[in-house]
């Protein structure tokens, strides 16, 4: 199944790109699209550690199964204010 | 409670802000805050910083903190702006109100929120030299 992938902040010059779809196995988790996202972004690979994950909007840890549909996000630590 | 969230390019107008403010009787306490972006960022002189958000989860986000404040605190209301886009040097880029019966209230639910937002609402900043 195909997930939609979405970049914020620098995550968007590491990758060179805002979106993406990666195409996964069924009962693909979130740790497993970071593992394959990395191989295609290496500088984002090394940006693991500090990523921040969210499907639709709500954060989810690497544990999470992606469904059909699911729109992701990726992106570092949060600055507002 | 009550909230009011604006996320906006639009410069943050605190006198018409305040000129708005209602509060019933029975509160006590208005806390309000202003951030100002510094001239400074990680030592470095800069002109202005440019605000990014993911805006419909910061606006989910903002709710679910919303939630949780009126869960733990007697706040009558809160209303939240943040400027995105490029803010200038000593323009204010976040104003915060919390009213509330009592000053510990008030400024405990307005630290806690302005706190949690940093960590948890998908807004972000690049300087500008």
């Amino acid at each position: 199944m195909d997930i939609a992938i979405h970049f914020y902040s620098y995550f968007k010059e590491l990758t060179g790109c805002s979106r993406t779809i990666e195409t996964v196995l069924p009962g693909c988790t979130i740790g497993d699209l970071l593992k394959q996202l990395a191989t295609r972004f290496p500088k984002l690979g090394a940006m693991q550690n500090s990523t921040l994950i969210a499907v639709g909007v709500d954060y989810q840890d690497r544990s999470y199964v992606l469904q059909n549909g699911d729109e992701v996000s990726l992106f570092p630590p949060v600055q507002g204010g | 409670m009550k909230r009011q969230l604006t996320i906006t390019t639009e410069r943050i107008d605190e006198a018409a802000l305040l000129s708005k403010r209602k509060m019933s009787d029975g509160m006590g306490a208005v806390v309000s805050f202003l951030g100002v972006v510094r001239g400074t960022e990680e030592e470095r002189v800069i002109s202005a910083i440019e605000y990014e958000a993911f805006l419909r989860m910061a606006e989910h986000q903002f709710n679910l903190l919303f939630d949780q404040m009126e869960k733990r605190w007697p706040i009558e209301s809160v209303r939240l702006v943040h400027r995105i886009g490029v803010v200038q040097v000593n323009e204010p880029s976040l104003w915060v109100e919390v009213v509330g019966p009592h000053r510990n209230e008030a400024f405990a639910a307005s630290q806690w929120l302005i706190d949690e937002m940093k960590r948890v609402v998908p807004i972000w900043k690049k300087p500008r030299a």
